[in-house]
């Protein structure tokens, strides 16, 4: 059903934000969006904690009212016809707080009586592929138990755009992987996937594009390879002998330093020219961290300050 | 109705479950204890002398007029002050169990999130809310009803009910008015502020302001002198007691559910 919908309006776009801007009195906490999320694709929303990624889902949601710009959902302004439109619209909010003194099967049933589609025969089937005792009170769950209730819901609403404020927030490994499996399975059913994380390694596998949002505003855009391309990682190497200062020409790489059998560097962009000037050299270990968003864009943030 | 309006029923029906039922129990419980020492009283004339040489104003403050009769008594011990101030509180925490204190702490953004509108969520919440405070009322008459019986109070179950009917709009009008502070702002803190305000400031202009002859006319001004005024107990009541209390219950939350359309929801 969702595949049907999703392909019958496919020339319209499921989310389109313009110059969004958000105010809390004098503090700006959205600077003038701009999104197009294309149907069928899975989009990242990735941005260091406190960038306004909650507050932009809230204004597309019609919770919070922007006091700037404009929000079209499937060609249609939320905050005049938000009921409707969210019929097609799935949420998993950020900062997750569910009725307490209900199962997780009430909450899940309650949820289906408001939703005209929604998939109750697979209630036990998602269940189970997260590990998940739905006849448990919720006030009872671990924060990691809450989030997969929450994102039962949204999966199971069968909606063209599924909105997901990091889904992932207390799901072990296992869990998170058979998240992105259940992301990926909705995007080849039809569906959009909007999906926003403070982890950019955890965005990348499974989405399309992405947007890099920092202090209220977009400071990269594109294919994941395009803004991968942009972001730093740590690379540090260690020889059986003196590290070779030949290292420290090679082009791509900031702060390259060489420390006895330790050669330490920050790469941005292809890791090739690295790589090739490594080989055949003698290596003992070779570790490349990526660091923390705020980190991994500084580049980007430094620019867009100037 | 649908299985989605019903479900926005549901749910606060659902929710309020415990606080409902305590706050029933909790009253019936109040009026069964007060009528079981009738009896005792009744056979006790001293505390009927002792009353009746209190200073008027403070036989008026505290609705101890005719202390020996069974309306007097039941005035004198429950629907004076007890029982509607705690149908008020009862109606200001209710309401805002269910608006702006599970708005402010994120609960109900899972519905927000939902193909309905915010004053759907609104409405459906508030009409649990009055469900509820009508199961309390039926829980007070079934009690005061059974106890009169039980432990011979002659008083007609007419007059019971009405003064029961009387009370809960009391909690009604209370909820209304947090409804419609929860509507404008969301804040918990601001509802149970008003709410506990208009419930002390109508029991004291309806009680103390009769002894000054300045703030006399006042007092007709406090929804509690609207519900209890013609002294229900005693005297047939006017249809506009009614209409006084519940028109402004059902206005008031309609402004508040408009307004909670209106704003930005509160983020915890």
């Amino acid at each position: 059903m969702g595949a049907m919908t999703a392909t019958a309006t496919a020339t319209v776009e499921p989310l389109v934000v313009q110059g969004l801007v958000k105010n809390y009195g004098k503090v700006q906490a959205v600077r003038g969006i701009d999104l197009a999320v294309r149907a069928g694709e899975v989009f990242g929303f990735v941005g260091p904690n406190g960038a306004g990624k909650s507050t932009t889902i809230r204004c597309i949601l019609d919770l919070l009212r922007p006091s700037g710009g404009q929000i079209r959902l499937f060609g249609r302004d939320p905050s005049t016809d938000s009921a409707d439109i969210r019929e097609r619209v799935a949420y998993v909010p950020g900062e997750l707080r569910l009725p307490e003194r209900v199962t997780g099967r009430q909450f899940l049933t309650s949820i289906g009586r408001i939703r005209r589609r929604f998939e109750r025969g697979r209630v036990d089937e998602l269940a189970e592929r997260f590990k998940l005792d739905l006849d448990r009170n919720i006030r009872h769950l671990s924060s990691g138990n809450r989030r997969k209730v929450a994102v039962l819901s949204a999966f199971l609403s069968d909606a063209d755009l599924l909105i997901l404020d990091e889904p992932t927030g207390g799901l072990d490994p296992l869990m998170q992987h058979e998240f992105l499996r259940l992301v990926r399975e909705r995007r080849a059913a039809g569906a959009t996937v909007f999906l926003s994380s403070h982890i950019l390694s955890e965005v990348q596998s499974v989405a399309d594009r992405l947007a890099v949002l920092r202090a209220g505003q977009i400071v990269a855009s594109g294919t994941v390879n395009e803004v991968r391309g942009l972001a730093r990682q740590h690379v540090e190497v260690w020889f059986e002998a003196d590290a070779p200062r030949g290292l420290l020409q090679v082009p791509g790489l900031d702060d390259a330093a060489v420390d006895g059998r330790q050669f330490r560097a920050t790469l941005t962009g292809s890791a090739r020219p690295l790589i090739d000037a490594l080989n055949g050299l003698p290596i003992s270990s070779i570790t490349i961290q990526e660091p923390d968003l705020e980190e991994a864009f500084l580049g980007l943030y430094q620019e867009d300050d100037e | 109705m649908t299985a989605r309006a019903w479900e926005l029923l549901a749910v606060p029906l659902r929710a309020a479950r415990r606080a409902g039922l305590v706050w029933g129990l909790s009253l019936a419980a109040l009026i069964v204890l007060t009528v079981a020492f009738y009896p005792a009283f009744r056979d006790e004339p001293e505390l009927n002398n002792l009353i009746e040489g209190m200073p008027d104003a403070l036989i008026d403050a505290f609705g101890l007029a005719d202390f020996g009769t069974p309306a007097g008594f039941l005035r004198g011990n429950l629907y004076a002050v007890l029982v509607p101030l705690m149908l008020a509180v009862a109606g200001v925490l209710l309401m805002n169990g269910q608006t702006a204190s599970d708005e402010d702490s994120g609960r109900m953004e899972a519905y927000l999130a939902q193909p309905v509108t915010r004053q759907a969520i609104f409405i459906g919440r508030a009409a649990g809310v009055g469900l509820w405070l009508l199961v309390i009322g039926v829980l007070m008459v079934v009690a005061q009803v059974m106890s009169d019986e039980v432990f011979g109070l002659d008083i007609g179950a007419e007059r019971v009910v009405v003064t029961v009917i009387l009370c809960v709009l009391l909690g009604a009008f209370h909820a209304g008015v947090a409804a419609l502070v929860a509507g404008l702002t969301g804040r918990p803190g601001l509802v149970l502020a008003a709410g506990m305000a208009l419930a002390v400031a109508g029991y004291v202009a309806m009680a103390l302001f009769p002894i000054s002859d300045v703030l006399e006319p006042w007092r007709h001004a406090s929804p509690w002198d609207w519900a209890l005024g013609g002294d229900p107990l005693t005297n047939a009541t006017e249809a506009w007691r009614y209409l006084v209390l519940g028109v402004p219950a059902l206005v008031l939350t309609a402004i508040g559910a408009w307004a909670f359309g209106r704003r930005d929801v509160q983020v915890g």
